[in-house]
């Protein structure tokens, strides 16, 4: 019963983000080869001095491509997350606080939502829209929309009649302060530990809808689009190819999973192990 | 009990009518223009109006809304472009391959991840319940097509054990005509036993990706409503009472653990039979994942509708026996 | 004179915070339970008492750390047992009724089945047997319709009637030798209290059980116990019989205590 392992989750994860971070603005200005351009050394180099992660088909620097890659799928879960979270958090307050028809709609339009096949619904609208990193990021916050708007209400609507809203309003603040500005704060903590197990699930689909070949360019040096690109050679044996975006997805994915349990923890002492 | 069936069934009636609202606009939005697909490149306007005429796009969107809606009430997705059959007719061929991996791969992930997670729960805060804690993670941080690429380069390239991606059966083998439509049930019907071992060792890599994948979650969950539960008055009762450890663990709390368990299991299955579309993909396996994805690769608008509604559809009946379950597992459940 | 049945000396212990800091919340308890007595041990809430009874038991809370003491069952320090030794005393010689019976039983499995699995647990014998004893226990504790009832779920019972079974799961399902009653009417009704209490009256007169009742209430304590033990704040006030707590306190914290049940001499009336 001591708070250790949660202050240790909490540490490796930022810890290993930190490192992710670090890694995506080194590979701005260096990566060991150019991680776009082909034939910089043989194709299916295994992992050697030179190229510590190997070659894939084209000849390209598997470490280079993995360092570079962390842009966008760094970038892509942090900013989807972050506005869905924004969005979603607003419409589930609006629901939470206001009650009657607005939330009716608002809950309903919900729970429609759910019932899809989320990561379909992805590919379905990426592959309409085209690819593109903006395209992706608007597609993978609508989907969290949901989950945030139905978290957010929940917390707000305990806490709509709680005496310290009361006080709030007696004072004289709008409706919408008390809302946004009294009870959106103390529900920061759930939908936080929400945010980062998002996260981790966002950077599942982006390395999903790279590999379907959906999600960007294919010579984009996305991990998933990487990972694709070395499936042929899976069946050869030149597993390296695929084999480390892979283990880079698990490192980030994995950081924000430690995150989130760590946040939810705090947000709710009972669940405390 | 039948009555909660029937309020349940009710309740989702509204949900579905949404799903299939929203897939209509969907599909026009972003759908592409079916039009294309029957016309040559050279086609003049006059010639793509016909079509259009043709296909009931030049009608008001209203009046396409009320006739898809009609449509789709009698089961009439339209024809597919790329496989020429009604697509509930290919819908209903693929769903046995599918429900045959689901069920299969997610049973095994319930069979290995709920001991997992009781073993976990009881031997909290120690190095067992860290070493469980730290191998779900690693599987719910996987993509499950990264955990079926290396298993078939360990197992199908490097050892040899297991027999490469290519589907239900091995490529020289003819599959048999569907009597249930599930590959073992349909081979042991017709004695042919060799086959069947052959399909069995088909299905063992993709059913053991979707193990380890669907196993990581349900050994957290599990772990975590154990430690909940053994934590109970109920439990202290128990103790104080003198029963053993595995009477406690297995009888008394993991059968008020289980209720968040079946949700999940609920959800992993919904998802899985709403188109497994990487796993199968991956697989060669010829279930709904893949026929969706060969829906959007080449804009097949009515299959990919088609399968949509299916999918939901699939995902309210899989709920629906989540709740049956729940009824069954919680008395409190039934005066509910 | 036989030694009392149970002894306990010295207890101490703290409770262990999160960030690892201690807080004492038992000093030096110490008191005996005499063979076929009823001992009432009182005390208001965050007095140690719970805990204590629980300890005997060993189930007391995972963050209490226990620094001294011994808890002599029979001759026996209960605190030196293997857990395997210390299973084979739970239900069987020493047992336990809970307060709040409906979270006490649970909630998945039929209050039947519940008592029928302890009972085969202690006695052995064949299910339908251990069902046919169980409903035998639960007319015994006055439940109407036992075979009913026992194929109920706790859910279904009022709080008086989940109390009930409790009694007859722990009394005379484990038929125990030492019986630990821990508040077992807080949180029902009076007039439900009332009834409760003189079923373990009578349950205790009948048998000759050997009981520890537990309470706040000094008023459920004059009919059915011989001694008391006052506890405050972790430490034990006043030892003595029922008759000299009642009649002649000697600590100034059992007379605010009586004073505040309104019962026996208050200290307006004894300074008037």
């Amino acid at each position: 019963m001591t708070r250790a392992p949660l202050a240790w989750s909490m540490r490796i994860g930022l810890c290993i983000l930190g490192a992710y971070v670090a890694l995506a603005l080194i590979s701005l200005v260096w990566t060991p080869y150019d991680p776009l351009s082909p034939g910089v050394g043989d194709s299916f180099l295994p992992p050697s001095v030179e190229f510590p992660l190997g070659t894939d088909r084209l000849g390209s620097d598997v470490l280079s491509r993995l360092m570079a890659g962390t842009q966008y799928n760094l970038g892509i879960a942090l900013v989807a997350v972050i506005l869905a979270l924004v969005i979603g958090s607003a419409l589930g307050v609006v629901a939470g606080y206001y009650g009657g028809a607005t939330d009716i709609a608002i809950s309903r339009s919900v729970e429609i939502f759910q019932a899809f096949p989320g990561v379909l619904f992805a590919m379905l609208v990426v592959k309409a829209v085209g690819p593109g990193v903006l395209n992706i990021i608007l597609v993978l916050s609508f989907i969290g929309i949901p989950d945030y708007a139905r978290l957010a209400r929940a917390e707000v609507q305990s806490r709509r009649n709680w005496p310290y809203a009361e006080a709030a309003r007696m004072v004289g603040n709008r409706s919408w302060q008390v809302a946004f500005r009294h009870l959106l704060p103390n529900s920061m903590g759930p939908l936080l530990a929400f945010t980062s197990i998002n996260a981790a699930f966002v950077s599942l689909v982006t390395a999903s809808l790279g590999f379907l070949g959906l999600g960007l360019n294919p010579n984009t040096p996305e991990w998933g689009n990487m990972i694709a690109r070395g499936q042929d050679g899976v069946m050869t044996g030149e597993w390296w190819v695929s084999f480390f975006p892979g283990l880079a997805i698990l490192g980030m994915t994995g950081a924000f999973y430690l995150l989130g349990d760590a946040l939810a923890d705090l947000a709710d002492p009972r669940r405390r192990r | 009990m039948i009555r909660l069936i029937l309020q349940r069934l009710l309740w989702a009636l509204p949900v579905a009518l949404g799903v299939v609202t929203i897939t209509f606009i969907t599909a026009r939005l972003f759908g592409g223009d079916p039009t294309e697909l029957f016309a040559p490149p050279e086609a003049t306007d006059e010639l793509r109006a016909q079509i259009r005429e043709r296909l009931g796009l030049a009608d008001p969107m209203w009046m396409q809304y009320l006739r898809y809606l009609a449509d789709v009430a009698r089961f009439d997705f339209g024809i597919s472009f790329s496989t020429n059959q009604a697509v509930s007719t290919d819908l209903t061929e693929r769903l046995p391959a599918t429900l045959e991996l689901g069920l299969t791969g997610l049973g095994l992930g319930a069979l290995i991840g709920i001991p997992l997670g009781v073993f976990a729960a009881v031997k909290r805060e120690r190095v067992p319940d860290f070493l469980v804690r730290g191998f779900t993670l690693a599987g719910m941080a996987l993509p499950q097509f990264w955990i079926g690429l290396v298993l078939i380069w360990i197992f199908f390239v490097t050892l040899g054990w297991f027999p490469g991606p290519v589907g239900r059966l091995p490529i020289e083998v003819r599959p048999p005509e569907p009597i249930t439509g599930f590959m073992l049930i349909d081979l042991a019907l017709l004695g042919d036993w060799s086959s069947w071992r052959l399909a069995l060792w088909q299905l063992v890599l993709p059913a053991v990706t979707l193990a380890i994948a669907s196993m990581a979650p349900i050994a957290r969950v599990t772990r975590a409503s154990m430690v909940e539960a053994l934590q109970s008055d109920y439990i202290r009762t128990a103790v104080a009472m003198g029963h053993g450890e595995r009477v406690l663990w297995f009888r008394y709390a993991l059968r008020n653990a289980l209720l968040p368990v079946i949700t999940l299991i609920g959800v992993l299955a919904g998802n899985v039979f709403g188109g497994a579309v990487l796993l199968e993909s991956i697989f060669g396996w010829p279930g709904l994942g893949q026929y969706a994805l060969q829906a959007i690769e080449g804009s097949d608008f009515a299959a990919l509708q088609g399968f949509v509604i299916y999918a939901a559809l699939l995902y309210v009946i899989t709920f629906l026996l989540v709740d049956v379950l729940y009824i069954v597992i919680d008395p409190r459940m039934r005066h509910a | 004179m036989s030694s009392p049945l149970l002894e306990i000396e010295g207890l101490s212990g703290s409770f262990r915070s999160p960030n690892g800091a201690l807080t004492p919340v038992l000093h030096d308890v110490s008191f005996a339970v005499p063979r076929g007595t009823v001992t009432a041990i009182v005390g208001e809430t965050g007095s140690g008492k719970s805990l204590t009874a629980l300890s005997i038991l060993g189930i007391q809370p995972p963050t209490f750390q226990r620094s001294a003491g011994r808890i002599l069952f029979d001759g026996r320090d209960l605190l030196t047992l293997k857990p395997e030794e210390m299973r084979g005393i739970r239900g069987r010689r020493i047992s336990i009724v809970f307060q709040d019976a409906r979270a006490a039983l649970n909630p998945v499995f039929t209050v039947g089945r519940q008592l029928a699995d302890v009972h085969r647990l202690h006695h052995g014998g064949s299910a339908s047997r251990a069902m046919k004893r169980t409903i035998e226990a639960l007319r015994a504790v006055s439940i109407p319709e036992p075979e009913r009832r026992a194929r109920q779920y706790p859910h279904e019972f009022s709080g008086g009637m989940a109390q009930r079974a409790m009694i007859a799961l722990a009394a005379l399902v484990c038929e125990p030798e030492l019986l630990i009653l821990d508040e077992p009417t807080t949180g029902l009704d009076v007039t439900i209290q009332a009834a409760i209490m003189e079923l373990i009256g009578d349950l205790v007169r009948e048998r000759g059980l050997t009981a520890c009742l537990i309470t706040h209430d000094l008023g459920v304590v004059a009919e059915t116990c011989d001694r008391v033990v006052v506890m405050n704040a972790g430490r034990v006030v006043e030892t003595g019989t029922t008759e000299a707590i009642f009649t002649r306190p000697r600590q100034d914290y059992t007379r605010r205590l009586l004073a505040a049940s309104q019962l026996g001499e208050t200290p307006e009336m004894i300074e008037a």
